[in-house]
């Protein structure tokens, strides 16, 4: 992994979920984004090896709690399941892109539940909202059809992806 | 001797990384909220490209007969709150009649801010605790409220939006038909409005009344306008309370500046 094209890479995309450009392609008059962050998390997840995926998981967390309200919440509930993630793939290969919106789906609405339970504890005043959560996991998921190339150019700019299905990683 | 490079294994590692993560989260919010205020701060110009402020730059209208959506919207809040201050003043002459009131404080103010990044429900403005600002200050928008101070740096702050569910504050909805207010709370509904909670029905509050946010000791001196009241039917989990909705006085993703109540500045800053 090149760390520091992976930490442009993350800041760039937090920046972008951040900015007002999201709002073009927001829904409803719930203002329902795609989550960036998310799709990076289970592609990373699913593609470096499981060090690596640790590494990113809670790196991607911290840029999500930096665009968030608080600064906690995600690091833990995006670092605790991506890493599950990445284990869950030597088992299961996630090689289709279907099966990667379905786990980009599963992850979102998981990673988010955990994240505004754990958000309690820091600002007791925030409130969960169960539907913007499963709207914002559907939107994500069908965004990956549309964005995997681009985010596969990038991973593999980062290094991330060169061990992917069938070489075996380098165990540490 | 080879120098070893330290690396940790997998498992040191997810517990580091997990026990850091607690540790953030343990961390008073007041500490790590300047982590996000900084990264608005560094990435401020990039988070606002694409914000939708052409509303407000729209050129004047040529008809003499007509005004702009805004500028309508614009007078209308001038005039409704011209109208609180006005019923407010003859509360009070009726009362002076009686005992003389203290003077209202001379110290009440306005800071301006720039709106310098929007999320759901939420703004974060260029003004914070040096200016006066602390939790709880009302948040004029065109001189509608807008929201309340929810967080405040020492140069930055966040505004939690009036259409915030996380955003409950005391109205009073005009009754001109009668000649009062009706007391409730607002609560935000997650869109584009807010919903009033638990009004009974024997108030006869109509579609299309007034709706300001109620004055609050060291907090907002008079009523000022909010929205008014886009529907008000049964209600239908309870039918002896009244279903409202609020529809806000401006559409708020277009607010570029806003201006916020600040009560004794000197004693803030």
């Amino acid at each position: 992994m090149r760390w520091f094209r992976f930490a442009f890479l993350i800041i760039a995309a937090a920046v972008i979920q951040a900015s007002a450009l999201m709002g073009t392609i927001s829904l409803t008059d719930m203002h329902i984004k795609p989550d960036l962050l998310l799709i990076l998390l289970v592609y990373f997840a699913i593609s470096c090896e499981s060090y690596d995926a640790i590494i990113c998981s809670f790196a991607i967390g911290f840029a999500a709690d930096l665009t968030g309200a608080a600064i906690g919440p995600h690091f833990i509930s995006f670092g605790l399941l991506g890493t599950a993630l990445a284990h869950i793939k030597k088992v299961i290969l996630l090689k289709q892109t279907r099966q990667q919106a379905a786990a980009i789906f599963v992850m979102g609405i998981l990673t988010y539940i955990l994240a505004s339970i754990l958000i309690k504890f820091k600002v007791p005043s925030a409130a969960a909202n169960m539907f913007k959560i499963f709207t914002v996991s559907i939107y994500s998921a069908i965004l990956w059809f549309l964005v995997k190339w681009f985010v596969r150019a990038m991973g593999k700019w980062v290094g991330a992806g060169v061990f992917r299905f069938g070489a075996k990683p380098q165990e540490r | 001797m080879a120098r070893t490079r330290f690396k940790p294994s997998k498992l040191t590692l997810f517990i580091g990384l997990f026990l850091f993560g607690c540790v953030l989260l343990l961390l008073p919010q007041t500490l790590t909220s300047k982590l996000n205020f900084a990264f608005i701060d560094i990435f401020g110009f990039f988070l606002n490209m694409g914000s939708s402020a052409a509303y407000y730059h729209q050129p004047p209208s040529t008809s003499p007969d007509f005004v702009s959506r805004h500028e309508y919207n614009r007078l209308w809040v001038a005039y409704t709150n011209q109208q609180a201050e006005l019923q407010e003043y003859k509360r009070q002459i009726e009362e002076l009649g009686k005992v003389r009131l203290t003077e209202p404080d001379p110290l009440a103010g306005l800071v301006l801010a720039k709106v310098v990044n929007r999320k759901d429900n939420q703004f974060i403005i260029n003004r914070g605790s040096n200016d006066g600002l602390k939790n709880g200050q009302y948040v004029l928008g065109d001189n509608a409220v807008i929201g309340v101070i929810e967080q405040a740096s020492a140069d930055i702050s966040s505004v939690r939006l009036i259409t915030s569910s996380t955003c409950k504050i005391p109205i009073r909805i005009s009754a001109p038909q009668i000649g009062t207010y009706f007391n409730g709370t607002m609560q935000g509904d997650d869109k584009n409005g807010a919903i009033i909670l638990n009004m009974p029905q024997k108030y006869k509050i109509k579609a299309g009344s007034n709706v300001y946010a109620a004055e609050k000791a060291g907090f907002l001196l008079s009523p000022r306008i909010i929205g008014r009241i886009s529907r008000c039917v049964i209600g239908e989990t309870n039918p002896v309370i009244w279903d409202i909705t609020v529809e806000t006085a401006y559409n708020l993703n277009n607010i570029t500046d806003v201006a916020v109540i600040v009560i004794n500045p000197a004693a803030g800053g």
